[in-house]
């Protein structure tokens, strides 16, 4: 077991070093992360703007807001969308959020003297990644739920346009939050092996990034989505 | 540092001071020697792409011929435009970016080496993807555009558009993996001052268009996705039959990102004119900051014409009206671009090598190119020109009258840089004067066919048409292009061979590279130089003058100059083959869709976790 | 005006000067050619053509020639020390970025008056036309006067014609270079066209395309338009509105042998007349070499019906008349036999055509979606032989098809 545990010891030097001379005085990686994300937005505009173009053109329902009457069964289906529901697993995410701050603030200050135990719960690194990680898993949990209860009520990606664009746009932002959780996870693991301190401030900083991108795509799709009729 | 130096890594990885044998080149980080891997890849897929040309232009050579079948025809047009687009001319511009942005903007190698190589393994394996169909005669038969509903599966049942779909996918990856790391490099690995207004104008173009990268590709990514829903999982997002789908989304998001791929394509070779006209007249770039402005303004409004692809779908009068304006808005920066190269060689001393051969005929062919597209940029007008041979006379003007012949002129400019021996001037210029010839006589009597109403992606066409001398011209121009390449391709190898020594800076030209041995030591710069001027050699400070006289100096080895460089490894190499395995298994079946994705992430994992390079002491 | 015309004028020999090969544009050379229009919209995308033109014409024998100039005069000269180092010139920069938008200016404005003529609607009275585009093949239906055809539209001159545009599979485009620009035919939207053929135009004949790529036969997917005089549409559309004429013409004239000279006078309404129709309108597509008839076959017309009646036929194509047929996939054929072409515009209508047509349309038309009927005919499509189980015809079978075919006018 020496062996991985070596190779996770080395991990942080995989960072250009310091006296690589950067012009901004910043590590690449970080520089990367905010083309990456840029990028990840016009991925998002694109998915989200084909919702709003489709929204309301759907030949069968079920509709996101509307009743549907199936002409042919006579059937009526409610509108589907659950607004409390997912309104409480948008809190979630939201929190991760704040967990999020609360882990990098722990991984910079690692080295600081700790005085109190107020000090030391908000110092505790791996505390608020696992509570971060968990955040972004009760959020996915949540969207298993509504995604299964939905296919229950007869909407799948096959059934129309609003199912199409629906699951397509949400089930793009899951899976970006599954990432973000794995990434946490593997953060934790080198948490474990050897602690994470201030000098990986940095591997942390980038995870936060992503992460609050992530959130902040989903309020704007929580809203466009679900509250906007 | 606060952990132990660690001198012996614990994984298999070398020195990349190793520049020999296969191993070496499958496992290189090293960002010449991956441009070099991205040139010799891209010219081959270059020759690919021009090989099917010469069967699409045989069919047409005269009315009503059946060389090819009518499925066959439209498999070659299909591939003809992809492999150009995403096979020759942005690989090979990616060859230039990698080998020439870190030596133009002094730095060791780009932001992340080993990204770098994920990113050509994924543009190899994509490559290899999306070209073996056609061998079968399988491949992409939905045009490079691939227009819903005719690609979705009730209207193409077979796997040819699967492999289309997939096929870019891939390459998407590699592009913007590729483009991350080079804006990083551009933003954060310039030399002390290298000031972005300082900045070799190649850098400035290749920046513009890592941007383009960054913002385009996701859409297409989009677009592609619901394509791939759409025939694999039965979604609705261009199912035009039942659920009502709309197919103009497609074309939308199409040229959201297809518009700024033109300039994708164009801008590294406005870049590269940039670096041949002033060292072969012996002046600065005329109007620099214009320059860079007009490049910039090129690209922001590139994304708000889109629609200008879509005159004839009857998106209504000011849609038009907005499209066709802001499409007459481009016209000005690039007029500009054109006056000042102009401006450069104007009293100036210029040399007629042929690098500048090349150059000029990029400005003059271009800008016929840029004429006639001021003609379809009217909406009305475009009418009696869009989808005839018109449009294809103008973007063969704007692709091979640009891109091309800048990429040309980049190739025997920097020759000696990359292979430290001079490109034969006679051959090339033979090589130029028959490109030239070629050029004209396959693409100028197109604007004719058009204008005299003949359709493009038409596999054959009718006797007494008015068309049959315009295609035979065409036709017979086309024929010449092989020949052309021919002498390129014997001039090339036997140059590598046994060319003229260049030496540092055989043009005498002014820019960073050219200071340092030709080709480039592996670590580029023995002193990261400090630049105090847009032309350190020709009107550098004595500080640039003392960088040079350092960086000039041949035959020490990173080691004895103490510099740290990055390990060979395989993995990047891995983790491409783990993505290409996962899409492959898409197609057939979900074991290996598991396989390749266990490799994908056990490889990634082991990147991530392994060392760059040796820890420093 | 006067200006207009000499702008044309300028345009025009500058064209026809620097390219002399183009110099002769007139019909007969060129009969697609979009530089001389026979319609108001036509002549609307000409003016801006023409100025575009010229325009374009001066900016490049400006550029071009300074380019040449310059590369000329400035090439090194021996012992040549280094030449001035100038970095540029807010000026020039100035002056190069005004002269161009200038030059827009004159481009743009007419461009966008032009865009809201020609995309106004149709004015009231204009003879509607729906068009349907197929895969690969053009419906064309006269709702004011219930007349269904294919391939061909008759179109009375100086009448404003509105094309509605719809697609029935995939995306298609509405051409007829000669008459105006073109317009998509979108599936799951309608579009509109309009124009106005000139008076000047009665008795012609032009190509029209698809010019969308719309898969495998996008090529052969043509189609004919006649222009007319009034009373010559007046005449077509009441011979078009009647059912099949096929009983009292096969009765009095039966056909005879596989291409039957056509009865004088049977069609009865005006049909552009077969002799007058110009080369570069009637197709000249070879035939696959190895597809075969048996020579010296007579069809018999009355058989025919009952052959067609009985066969695959009536799944996809309607005639009126014969109330067994009634298919809406394939072309109506009511009046197939006053066109002059059969496969959108790949061959002439003659019974030679015809009979091969319906023995392997495959093999004519690449991946049409007309069966191969011919009996041990290799469907190139299903990759197997047809038989008789699978409804295979005999040629015998296909010259009476051919001849209940041909009499329909």
């Amino acid at each position: 077991m020496t062996a991985p545990a070596a190779r996770i010891h080395v991990a942080h030097t995989s960072a250009p070093a310091p006296h690589h001379y950067t012009t901004l005085g910043l590590d690449s990686r970080k520089v990367a992360i905010w083309a990456f994300i840029g990028s990840e937005c016009m991925l998002f505009v694109s998915l989200i703007s084909t919702y709003l173009i489709y929204k309301g053109r759907s030949v069968v329902g079920p509709f996101p807001h509307e009743t549907w009457t199936d002409p042919t069964t006579g059937h009526v289906l409610k509108p589907i969308l659950n607004i409390p529901v997912t309104s409480a697993s948008t809190f979630v995410l939201l929190m991760s959020s704040l967990f999020m701050v609360l882990a990098l603030a722990a991984v910079q200050n690692k080295e600081k003297p700790k005085h109190s135990r107020g000090d030391r719960i908000l110092g505790n690194s791996k505390l608020w990644l696992w509570m971060t990680a968990i955040a972004g898993t009760t959020f996915l949990g949540f969207q298993a739920f509504e995604f299964t209860s939905f296919v229950h009520e007869g909407l799948t990606i096959r059934t129309n346009l609003f199912g199409s664009s629906f699951f397509t746009l949400t089930g793009f932002h899951g899976a970006h939050v599954t990432a973000g959780v794995l990434w946490l996870v593997t953060l934790l693991a080198i948490d474990y092996r050897r602690g994470l301190g201030s000098r990986d401030s940095l591997l942390v900083d980038i995870a936060a990034l992503y992460w609050h991108f992530v959130d902040v795509i989903w309020i704007v799709i929580f809203t466009l989505v679900y509250l906007i009729k | 540092m606060a952990t132990t130096a660690i001198s012996t890594p614990a994984y298999r990885g070398e020195y990349s001071g190793e520049q020999s044998g296969l191993w070496s080149w499958l496992s290189t980080v090293d960002h010449k020697r991956i441009g070099i891997l991205y040139l010799y890849t891209a010219l081959f897929f270059f020759m690919f792409g021009g090989v099917e040309a010469l069967i699409l232009r045989a069919q047409l050579g005269a009315p009503n011929q059946h060389l090819v079948s009518a499925e066959f025809y439209n498999q070659l047009f299909t591939m003809h435009g992809t492999t150009m687009i995403f096979l020759a001319i942005m690989p090979l511009s990616a060859a230039f970016f990698n080998f020439l942005i870190p030596l133009q903007i002094g730095a060791r190698d780009v932001a992340f080496p080993r990204l770098n190589a994920f990113s050509y393994w994924v543009y190899l394996f994509g490559g290899i993807f999306i070209t073996v169909p056609i061998l079968f005669a399988v491949a992409p038969n939905g045009g490079w555009f691939g227009y819903a509903p005719l690609t979705t599966k009730p209207y193409s049942p077979g796997i040819n558009i699967d492999f289309w779909v997939i096929g870019l996918q891939i390459l998407g990856v590699s592009s913007l993996a590729a483009a991350f790391n080079f804006l990083t490099t551009i933003i954060n690995l310039r030399a002390p001052g290298m000031t972005l207004m300082r900045m070799p104008m190649f850098t400035w173009m290749a920046f513009v268009v890592q941007f383009l990268l960054v913002l385009a590709f996701p859409v297409i990514t989009i677009a592609l996705v619901f394509l791939l829903f759409d025939r694999f999982f039965g979604t609705n997002f261009y199912n035009t039959v039942s659920a009502g789908a709309d197919p103009l989304l497609w074309q939308h998001l199409f040229w959201i990102f297809g518009h700024p791929e033109v300039y994708i394509l164009v801008l590294p070779a406005f870049g590269l004119v940039s670096e041949v006209l002033p060292t072969y007249s012996r002046k600065p770039l005329f109007g620099y900051p214009v320059m860079v402005y007009s490049g910039i303004l090129i690209a922001a409004l590139g994304f708000g014409v889109w629609a200008h692809h879509m005159f004839a779908v009857g998106m209504g009068p000011i849609a038009d009206t907005f499209f066709g304006l802001t499409t007459m808005l481009i016209a000005i920066p690039t007029g500009v671009k054109i006056f000042n190269w102009i401006a450069t060689m104007a009293q100036g001393a210029i040399r007629y090598t042929t690098s500048m051969l090349f150059g000029i005929g990029l400005v003059g062919l271009f800008t016929i190119g840029g004429i006639s597209g001021i003609m379809h940029s009217s909406p009305p007008a475009d009418l009696q020109q869009t989808d005839t041979y018109f449009i294809v006379a103008h973007f063969h003007y704007v692709l091979f009258g640009g891109s091309i012949m800048g990429i040309f002129a980049g190739i025997y400019h920097y020759f000696p840089k990359i292979q430290g021996r001079l490109m034969d001037e006679k051959l090339g210029k033979i090589h130029f004067w028959l490109t030239f010839i070629a050029m004209n006589l396959t693409f100028f009597p197109m604007h004719f066919s058009g204008m005299l109403g003949m359709p493009r992606r038409i596999y054959t066409y009718d006797a007494g048409q008015g068309w049959d001398l315009y295609n035979a011209m065409s036709t017979a121009g086309a024929m010449i292009f092989p020949i052309a390449m021919l002498i390129f391709i014997y001039n090339f190898f036997k140059s590598r061979k046994s060319g003229e020594i260049a030496g540092s800076n055989p043009w005498g030209a002014g820019t960073l590279e050219w200071s340092i041995p030709s080709p480039p030591p592996d670590y580029n710069f023995a002193k990261i130089p400090t630049v105090t001027s847009r032309y350190p050699l020709w009107e550098g400070k004595e500080v640039d003058h003392e960088s040079a006289r350092i960086n000039s100096q041949e035959g020490k080895t990173a080691a004895e100059l103490g510099i740290v460089m990055p390990y060979n490894t395989i993995k990047p190499l891995l983790v491409a083959l783990g993505l290409i395995i996962m899409f492959c298994g898409l197609m057939t079946t979900p074991i290996l869709i598991a396989a390749g994705a266990a490799l994908l992430v056990f490889s990634l994992y082991s990147w991530l976790l392994s060392p760059l390079e040796p820890e420093h002491h | 005006m006067k200006g207009t015309d000499r702008l044309r004028r300028l345009a025009s020999y500058a064209f026809f000067a620097a390219f002399a090969i183009a110099a002769v544009s007139c019909n007969e050379a060129h009969p697609n050619t979009t530089l001389v229009p026979h319609s108001d919209f036509g002549r609307e995308i000409d003016f801006l053509w023409n100025r575009l033109l010229l325009l374009g014409t001066i900016v490049f024998v400006l550029v071009e020639g300074a380019l040449i100039f310059i590369v000329i005069k400035y090439r090194r000269r021996e012992n040549q020390p280094t030449p001035p180092q100038t970095h540029g010139s807010t000026m020039l920069e100035i002056t190069w970025t005004l002269i161009p938008a200038v030059i827009l200016v004159f481009i743009a404005v007419p461009t966008v008056r032009t865009i809201f003529i020609t995309q106004a609607q149709a004015a009231p009275g204009s003879l509607n036309i729906e068009v349907t585009g197929h895969q690969w093949w053009w419906e064309f239906k006269y709702p004011e006067y219930g007349v269904t055809t294919a391939n061909e539209i008759y179109l009375p001159v100086g009448r404003t014609v509105n094309f509605r545009l719809r697609s029935a599979d995939v995306i298609h485009s509405f051409w007829t270079p000669q008459l105006g620009g073109k317009r998509d035919v979108v599936t799951n939207r309608t579009n509109y066209l309009w124009y106005t053929p000139d008076s000047s135009t009665a008795s012609s004949v032009w190509n029209g395309f698809c010019v969308e790529y719309c898969g495998a036969s996008h090529a052969n997917m043509r189609f004919r338009v006649f222009t007319v005089t009034p009373e010559q549409f007046t005449s077509w559309v009441a011979g078009q509105k009647l059912p099949a004429q096929f009983g009292a013409v096969a009765t009095a004239a039966p056909a005879r042998g596989p291409n039957p000279p056509p009865p004088p006078g049977s069609a009865p309404g005006y049909i552009f007349p077969r002799e007058k129709i110009p080369d570069y309108a009637v197709p000249h597509s070879p035939i696959p070499p190895d597809l075969k008839f048996t020579p010296g076959l007579t069809g018999n017309a009355a058989r025919g019906k009952q052959v067609f009646s009985g066969a695959a036929c009536i799944g996809c194509h309607s005639i009126a008349g014969n109330p067994i047929a009634m298919g809406v996939l394939g072309p109506n054929l009511t009046h197939v036999g006053s066109r002059s072409t059969i496969a959108a515009g790949r061959f002439p209508m003659a019974a030679a055509y015809l009979a091969l047509w319906i023995k392997n349309a495959r093999k004519m038309k690449p991946e049409v979606l007309m069966p191969t009927l011919g009996l041990d005919e290799y469907d190139p499509v299903l990759k197997a032989k047809v038989t008789a189980a699978t409804g295979g015809l005999t040629d015998q079978q296909i010259a009476d098809i051919v001849a209940y075919l041909t009499a329909l006018k």
